[in-house]
């Protein structure tokens, strides 16, 4: 991505530019191992079999045929662990679902420049945006909704970004008049060009956007916190939350008896776990800021 | 600014205007409603900052107490300790992790080592996608008091163990510390955007007049991106009173409350204990003021760059 720009024929590099980027590469390689670090102790220790003794700087280089699937085998025979997975499922899918229902059409109609009321439009969703109520407000309103342990709670008020949808409108008017002009003289009506043309034309976008969206609720643990009571809605990130705040054995290792892994095992298996769809999904989300698809297109 | 953008409509009225448009309007209604539901009658219920809350009387119901909920805020022990977390927190992330991120994207940007810029490049910005609650357990590996990566390290060099997240001069340090980690990569794609954009031509010439690799950095590249930092700080400053909920809710206790606690997380204990007018009053508060910040950077970002997000 970050071309380089000494693409010129350079005959010799002096010796300032050698420790510069001698400098560079140091530094970039002691990052890696910065940000490496971290990730790396999680996984070894999801896999660290409970008759290992030793520190966990140690643990980091047990050679993986020692390793110990226990952990993983404990959690997801467990069912409320598989319960609280399809649970984030469908928060995800609901929440992406409706998120998309909503921003397309927002997000196109607050492109047309010729629409009357355009700019009133833009304002109503500009206000809540820039003047954030807080919680209590919002809570109430899910409260007056009958919305509690729902999981409609839980995607339904987060399901529009104001961000999200600025940046579509964006890429939408970017869309060369031309093309809709001959579609409408084609016949179309707004419905057949938003279906049949935009949004084909702005396959990159949505899917930008829907990932987005999918991060999100799949990492929220704020609204399911803070609405869902019910046991058998807990999401993912709840779950995650209550394992790790347990020191030692909580009634969620206690039921299940997981006496083949260590607690410290069971609680990184459910953090990888847990992180699977995002590091699966990494790779097509990076494919798309990479492009610079999302700076691009915010400026109108 | 409608009319001026509109195309000349010679003798069209404005109700054929709104005529032809009338599928798109039929586009809006859903999202408008959800607008009104979902964002208008939160702002609505905001009133009960007002009021003396009675949630059995309903937000209209309750009787109007004028600022009293206010002048209880202020005038408490916790209100600068509650807006000094908060400003010591965004501030801090914002002097740790904004350079942070443009000495990365100068150093992928000038790296020349394909598979080197690709790899940092690519585990930099993973941690963006991972939630505050599989970061305190990947935080929990290398802090926990017993056993934690940090801890068997500092007691391998004959130092004692220190339980980071339950020390008050550790734990700060711990916030910002794993913010930066958190998003430095993620902060750096902005000025990566920046640098592609600069003209090669200007590096070239540099070279031919025997600029070093230093004084390309100096005096081309810093320059270059110069706006989009002002932007981005700017964009940053307008967030100021926000601080990082989701962060501080999974890190702190009940031991670090003193340097852990910020204006959102005390106005979710409110929320938890009932205490609903007092901690609307508070997040009111921290609204306008994020409101009247916003609105302040935006118009300097318009000054700087020539445009703005809005």
């Amino acid at each position: 991505m970050a071309k380089s720009h000494m693409k010129s024929p350079v005959v010799g590099i002096s010796a300032t530019d050698k420790v510069f980027y001698l400098l560079v590469n140091t530094v970039l390689v002691f990052l890696f191992i910065v940000i490496a670090i971290p990730l790396w102790s999680t996984i070894t220790l999801s896999f660290r079999p409970n008759h290992f003794i030793g520190t966990n700087f140690e643990g980091m280089f047990l050679a993986p045929w020692n390793w110990s699937g226990a952990a993983y085998k404990a959690l997801l025979g467990n069912n409320g662990f598989i319960m609280a997975f399809f649970n984030s499922i469908k928060i995800m899918v609901y929440g992406v679902a409706s998120a998309l229902f909503l921003t397309v059409p927002l997000a196109y109609a607050l492109s047309i420049r010729t629409l009357p009321g355009r700019v009133f439009f833009i304002v109503i969703i500009l206000i809540p945006h820039m003047f954030d109520v807080g919680m209590i407000p919002s809570f109430l309103m899910v409260k007056d909704l009958g919305l509690i342990d729902k999981l409609a709670a839980v995607y339904l008020p987060t399901a529009v970004s104001t961000y999200n949808c600025l940046i579509m409108k964006g890429f939408f008017e970017g869309i060369p008049d031309e093309l809709k002009e001959s579609a409408r003289i084609d016949g179309a009506s707004e419905f057949t060009l938003l279906l049949r043309i935009i949004l084909p034309l702005s396959k990159p976008i949505v899917m930008s956007v829907g990932l987005f969206y999918a991060v999100s609720f799949w990492n929220d643990f704020f609204h399911p916190m803070l609405y869902l009571n019910s046991n058998n809605l807990m999401p993912l990130p709840i779950l995650l939350r209550n394992i790790l705040m347990a020191s030692g054995m909580n009634e969620f290792v206690e039921v299940s008896a997981f006496g083949e892994a260590p607690i410290q095992a069971i609680k990184a298996a459910s953090v990888f776990l847990a992180a699977i769809p995002m590091v699966i999904a990494y790779p097509f989300i990076q494919r798309y800021f990479a492009k610079g698809t999302l700076l691009g297109s915010v400026k109108g | 600014m409608d009319a001026s953008v509109s195309v000349p409509s010679s003798g069209k009225t404005l109700v054929r205007r709104i005529q032809r448009h009338r599928a798109i309007y039929i586009l809006l209604v859903i999202p408008i409603t959800y607008f009104i539901i979902f964002k208008y009658i939160p702002i609505w219920n905001g009133q009960i900052a007002f009021k003396n809350f009675m949630p059995r009387q309903g937000v209209l119901g309750s009787a109007w107490i004028g600022f009293a909920n206010f002048v209880e805020f202020f005038d408490s022990f916790y209100f600068w300790e509650l807006l000094r977390n908060t400003v010591m927190y965004s501030v801090g992330k914002l002097l740790i992790s904004v350079p942070l991120s443009i000495m990365l994207a100068i150093m992928l940007y000038e790296c020349r080592i394909t598979v080197l810029r690709k790899t940092v490049q690519t585990l930099a910005y993973l941690p963006h996608f991972l939630s505050w609650v599989i970061m305190y357990g990947i935080l929990l590996g290398l802090l926990a008091p017993g056993d934690g990566l940090l801890n068997d390290i500092a007691k391998a060099f004959g130092g004692r163990g220190i339980d980071y997240l339950t020390n008050v001069r550790a734990f700060p340090w711990v916030v910002l510390l794993s913010d930066a980690w958190k998003e430095m990569g993620w902060g750096a794609i902005i000025f990566i955007a920046a640098l592609m954009a600069i003209d090669p031509t200007l590096f070239e010439a540099a070279i031919v007049e025997g600029a070093t690799a230093w004084q390309r950095v100096r005096y081309i590249t810093l320059p270059s991106i110069l706006p989009v930092i002002i932007m981005v700080v700017l964009l940053r400053l307008g967030t100021i009173l926000s601080g990082g909920f989701n962060q501080l809710y999974m890190l702190y206790s009940p031991s670090v409350y003193s340097v852990g606690d910020i204006i959102d997380t005390w106005v979710f204990r409110g929320l938890q204990e009932g205490k609903f007018a007092l901690a609307t009053a508070v997040g009111l508060f921290k609204g306008l003021m994020g409101l009247f910040l916003l609105t302040f950077s935006n118009r300097m970002t318009r000054k700087v760059s020539g445009s703005s997000l809005y």
